[in-house]
């Protein structure tokens, strides 16, 4: 059957796709991810997260910040896939470099805890960085051009999730594998703080990680189902720990 | 007798109360220049939403209570609330008790509300409102979106209880939803979209709430203050919370915003630890933003 040899033997192009894909999700990409906890530090020192706790905790991240984080990745996505067409001397039509501002706008809005926010645009950036020191992509330059020249070039962020769908949209990757690319590596993430922050041992990391995986499914399919304007997220304890490491007398994280 | 008036009249008594309600408040509070105080110059006001006046405050302000005749919000009602707070002056809005989200019928729609908030230029809006208490079974949205000018100045707080604790319920409410921007100088300062589905997403995980029952959020802002300021002002509020924090009871926490402002969100088991916690840090925020004294609201029936 044609059907069965196409996908017994796939393109190239779609292994290329998803070899690229593999690789931007990869934890070794130098972006600085390892340095951020996102508040689980704070929460890990009162008490209030343990081992036990953990399989129940990444669930609920992934249902409210996954899925926001989700719908963000997919609307940067989107805009990367308008075409680098559309980009000539690294200018972009002015809607489009107004929406990119627009979008790192809200989704910074929406980081209540200021070392949050910033550790997300830290990531962000280096994310977009890393992605440009491997080819030539005048979106991804008229992207970080638009931000420097917004109206308030200090306060305009660029965060991972939107950097993450900017990217794989202007590689021509698949928006749903990439925003699921992008959930399983941010809680990845999150499960190898746990590792430094509690007796979390490598064998209970990894069945935690694989069981959560119907899970970011989810996130991403509620992520898709709601544009980045009612993208919902309620974490307050998470908030609090976020808002509150500033105040930790000894840090393992930056965040 | 004429024909509002009876109408109204009949709404306060609660003779008849239709199955759904479009009703809107409208505050335009105003500076009066020959005296210095703030009055609320005009106001359009539609069953069950009533002001019945605005009490002058000692540091002449001027603060409203904002009044549901009917006791509570029934599926369907839709409310809206304006508020226009006019450059220079200042005004405080409370509530007269907690607002109560009952169950709806079946078929209803659930209870929507929004909120329209401009503050102009060098003006202070002090949003101290009661809890809300989502019965079982209610389905509750609000929308709100405040509008600051340069120089406008944010004391806005909203408390969500688990329900009504004394008959048992808690987390027993089917939705509460809640979607708030906060705007300076044309830029969203903060943003909240929560969803909170009890029935469907457990509120216990320490992913949302943990042990805690009561959410509260509180924005302070002051447009044009410098990010050195703000952050200035996060390190005193720490101080004040770091005497009111008790782990497994009650927990503080505030960051500064992207730009103008801070925001404090609290934890708590019980509603009289939210209170007390808000008005220390207002208290606090105020004398540190405008080097006066919060003046706590009378609160009247």
């Amino acid at each position: 059957m044609d059907f069965d040899r196409a996908a017994a033997h796939p393109s190239s192009s779609n292994l290329l796709a998803e070899l690229r894909l593999v690789h931007l999700a990869d934890s070794a990409l130098p972006i600085g991810a390892v340095a951020h906890s996102f508040g689980l530090e704070s929460l890990v020192s009162e008490g209030l997260l343990t081992v036990s706790a953990l399989p129940d905790f990444f669930r609920g991240y992934l249902e409210e910040a996954g899925a926001m984080e989700a719908s963000f990745c997919g609307e940067a996505f989107r805009l990367g896939a308008a075409g680098e067409e559309i980009f000539s001397n690294d200018k972009s039509p002015e809607w489009w470099g107004k929406k990119w501002v627009e979008i790192n706008g809200r989704l910074s809005a929406l980081k209540p805890a200021r070392e949050s926010r910033a550790g997300s645009a830290v990531l962000g950036k280096n994310f977009l960085a890393a992605v440009m020191a491997l080819g030539d992509f005048p979106a991804l330059r008229a992207a970080l051009s638009a931000t420097r020249e917004s109206l308030d070039p200090k306060g305009s962020a660029i965060h991972h999730a939107t950097a993450f769908g900017l990217a794989a949209g202007v590689l021509g990757l698949s928006e749903d594998r990439a925003v699921l690319a992008y959930l399983h590596q941010s809680v990845a993430s999150l499960v190898s703080a746990c590792q430094r922050l509690l007796p979390l041992g490598q064998s209970e990391a990894t069945r935690i990680l694989w069981n959560l995986k119907p899970t970011v499914i989810e996130a991403a399919a509620r992520g898709a189902a709601r544009d980045d304007g009612d993208a919902c997220c309620f974490m307050p304890l998470l908030d609090w720990g976020a808002m509150e490491h500033t105040a930790l007398r000894t840090r393992l994280f930056v965040s | 007798m004429s024909a509002s008036a009876a109408t109204e009249r009949k709404a306060l008594a609660g003779a008849h109360r239709p199955s759904s309600l479009e009703a809107s408040l409208t505050l335009d509070f105003a500076r009066d220049e020959s005296s210095g105080r703030t009055v609320l110059a005009a106001s359009t006001q539609e069953p069950p939403l009533r002001v019945v006046r605005a009490f002058d405050l000692e540091d002449g302000s001027a603060l409203a209570h904002l009044h549901n005749v009917s006791g509570g919000l029934l599926g369907g009602d839709h409310l809206a609330l304006r508020v226009r707070v006019g450059p220079g002056s200042s005004a405080q809005l409370t509530t007269t008790g907690a607002t109560r989200i009952y169950r709806p019928r079946e078929e209803s729609v659930g209870v929507t509300q929004t909120n329209e908030i401009q503050i102009a230029e060098n003006a202070l809006l002090e949003y101290v409102p009661d809890a809300i208490i989502p019965f079982a079974g209610a389905r509750f949205s609000q929308r709100t979106a405040i509008h600051l000018a340069a120089g406008a100045g944010l004391f806005w707080w909203e408390i969500l209880a688990p329900g009504r604790e004394a008959h048992g319920e808690v987390f027993e409410y089917e939705c509460v939803e809640m979607v708030t921007d906060v705007v300076a100088a044309e830029r969203t300062i903060a943003a909240e979209r929560v969803r909170l589905e009890p029935q469907k997403y457990a509120l216990e995980s320490v992913a949302r709430l943990g042990p805690y029952r009561y959410w509260t959020t509180f924005y302070i802002c002051r447009v044009g203050l410098g990010a050195d300021a703000w952050l200035a002002a996060e390190q005193q509020l720490r101080d004040v919370a770091g005497k009111l924090v008790r782990p497994g009871e009650v927990l503080w926490g505030m960051s500064t915003l992207m730009a103008h402002g801070l925001v404090v969100r609290g934890l708590a088991r019980h509603g009289r630890d939210v209170q007390e916690g808000l008005h220390a840090m207002w208290r606090a925020s105020k004398l540190l933003l405008y080097g006066r004294e919060a003046v706590q609201p009378r609160k009247v029936n």
